[in-house]
């Protein structure tokens, strides 16, 4: 692990030591001596950065900025690495299921793929959170626990066609090996030579699109909050974004803070995965 | 003798999209237990094509076997894909050409050795790693306890020939399938896995099917050969009656056109001139006939049976080696 980090560029350090920051943050934040990110201060509404008793300062309804990013962190955070996770899991089970078998069944989840690809990542989230978490009756309220399930439900949706194309195309280009053949020479069960044989081959590539994917995903929950079908209640990024965007002249600061945390992260994101993509490309010459 | 495998009237046919190529038709074969049999031919003939067929191994929607394959007294081709996985391995192994493809990248040697004893023979795993290192030392791999927690990669071409041929013998297999186990390792190497397959077939009591297109390998390591062109069988015979008393003027071109170690420097070197008959679309005649050097009318016009010469040789020739009245022309 310290060979590995050693031996990174230096935008990946970097990246590296920003997301593991915002990780602590998310995990470890409520420790750290912060007011309560649902409390406003009366006494300082909008006040600028390194303002007393509020670091980042807070916004026009005197919302501490810190405490939300610090506690927003863990709900954006959640979010995304429960989504591209479930996402992960089952996109890649059925893009290298189709892919070794081959047939039918294949031409039928690449064309649901191609489907769920084409319609645009947020137009399909809004969609479904729309169906799903809103009431017609105005006195129903949905609580944001159930919110935040389905937010992540429609984000795992969006994420399942992403991995499993990935997980598929890898899966193609190694269950035809020869090193397969004789593991069926062997007389190896198809179980047996999927776990044993194609997955430890196809991992790498996915590792590498799971970091972009939780880019992806923060990104998505910030502008669904933006437009009103995020975790707009709660405690998010994304919600911070939303709840001060009529008010931002008044408290500039109540929108960079977050955008450039999210920014940052999603930036991070990318790098590492790109890093990771290129560390384990590996073809057969160089290993 | 009785014969450990037989195949009978086997043929292959691929769906293409420029239509039925027909990689082997017809071939029948008596693999004698006990017995090491050789398949030569040039690259495209249809040997590795006929191996992995009486296997069992081909698959896919295109492929299209017909004929039988009777393993051990059992009907191979008439049995289900499941019923037939359980002769791999335990009945049947093959040992594949490039060793570096052959072995999975990502995971150790003592792994991918161990797999087939954990998966197929249900040994735990202190049990299969015991059998490992038995293994590697059975193919003289010096210190086989550390080469198990090695990776392909750090390996030389002819080490993991040798962890291949370890890998397929790890289940006890009567027979074994060698599909041009040299073929991608340096010249210097290539005897010593040959000789080793010779040994370890005399040692385990076991058949085999060594693929080649080399005919000197052929001589020195099998008892009974089989030439095999554009799909077809076209001569086979007990290794000493064929080099004693060739028939077809295919083997005896391929016997030419091994490189002479005593001709002279910068002599050209013997080739078949022509290439095979298109698999597709094959021609009337026999399918060297366009290549031959003794080539008659009646070649090109029609299709030679297998004839019997006595002594277990056959041959699919019109106009054979010997036959004086061909040889004149």
């Amino acid at each position: 692990m310290r060979k590995f980090f050693s031996q990174m560029t230096l935008p990946s350090k970097l990246s590296a030591v920003w997301v593991a920051f915002i990780c602590l943050l998310a995990l470890f934040g409520w420790l750290l001596p912060l007011p309560d990110p649902r409390e406003f201060d009366i006494d300082a509404p909008g006040v600028g950065l390194f303002s007393p008793g509020h670091l980042l300062g807070t916004d026009a309804g005197g919302y501490d900025l810190l405490s939300n990013i610090v506690y927003g962190a863990r709900t954006s955070l959640m979010i995304a690495f429960i989504s591209v996770g479930l996402g992960g899991i089952i996109g890649s089970a059925i893009g290298i299921i189709s892919a070794y078998r081959r047939g039918r069944l294949d031409y039928l989840v690449s064309t649901g793929f191609n489907i769920l690809l084409s319609i645009p990542n947020l137009v399909l989230g809004l969609a479904l959170v729309a169906v799903l978490a809103t009431s017609t009756d105005g006195a129903v309220q949905i609580p944001p626990s159930r919110r935040i399930i389905i937010i992540i439900f429609s984000l795992t949706i969006v994420i399942i066609p992403i991995l499993g194309r990935i997980a598929r195309g890898a899966t193609l280009t190694w269950a035809n090996r020869e090193f397969v053949v004789a593991a069926r020479s062997m007389g190896m069960r198809d179980r047996d030579i999927v776990f044993r044989h194609v997955v430890p081959n196809v991992l790498p590539a996915i590792y590498a699109i799971l970091f972009l994917a939780v880019g992806v995903v923060i990104v998505a929950e910030g502008a669904l909050s933006l437009l009103g079908v995020g975790v707009v209640d709660g405690v998010s990024w994304g919600a911070m974004i939303a709840r001060v965007a009529g008010e931002f002249t008044y408290a500039p600061q109540s929108m960079y803070v977050p955008v450039t945390v999210l920014a940052l992260t999603v930036i991070s994101l990318n790098q590492l995965g790109d890093y990771l993509r290129g560390r384990l490309d590996l073809r057969e010459g160089k290993i | 003798m009785t014969s450990i495998m037989s195949i009978r009237d086997l043929s292959v046919r691929f769906e293409t999209p420029r239509g039925l190529l027909e990689a082997v038709r017809g071939a029948s074969l008596e693999i004698a237990e006990g017995t090491s049999i050789g398949i030569v031919g040039e690259s495209g003939s249809g040997k590795t094509v006929l191996s992995r067929a009486a296997m069992g191994l081909l698959s896919g929607r295109n492929v299209r076997r017909e004929g039988t394959v009777v393993f051990a007294g059992k009907e191979l081709t008439a049995m289900r894909p499941a019923q037939v996985r359980e002769e791999f391995g335990t009945g049947m192994a093959m040992i594949f050409q490039d060793p570096m493809t052959a072995l999975n990248p990502v995971r150790r040697i003592g792994v991918q050795l161990a797999e087939g004893p954990r998966v197929r023979l249900g040994m735990d795993k202190k049990a299969a790693r015991a059998r490992s290192v038995e293994l590697l030392s059975l193919v003289r791999i010096p210190d086989p306890e550390s080469m198990l927690n090695k990776f392909p990669f750090q390996l030389s071409g002819g080490m993991r020939q040798r962890v291949m041929i370890a890998i397929a013998l790890a289940c006890k297999p009567e027979l074994l399938f060698a599909d041009e186990p040299t073929t991608a390792l340096d010249v210097t190497v290539q005897a010593q896995i040959l000789q080793l397959l010779s040994d370890l077939r005399r040692e385990l009591k076991m058949s085999m099917v060594l693929v080649t297109h080399d005919l000197g390998v052929v001589a020195n390591h099998t008892d009974y050969v089989a030439v095999m062109y554009a799909g077809e069988i076209v001569e086979q015979a007990p290794t000493t009656e064929l080099f004693a008393n060739m028939k077809m003027p295919y083997t005896e071109a391929l016997l030419n056109s091994i490189p002479k170690i005593d001709s002279k420097s910068g002599a050209r070197m013997r080739v078949i001139e022509g290439r095979l008959p298109d698999p597709t679309d094959r021609p009337a005649g026999c399918g060297f006939a366009a290549r031959c050097s003794y080539v008659q009318d009646k070649c090109r016009e029609e299709h030679p049976p297998l004839l019997d010469s006595g002594n277990g040789h056959l041959y699919r020739c019109w106009f054979p080696l010997g036959h004086t009245i061909a040889r004149k022309q």
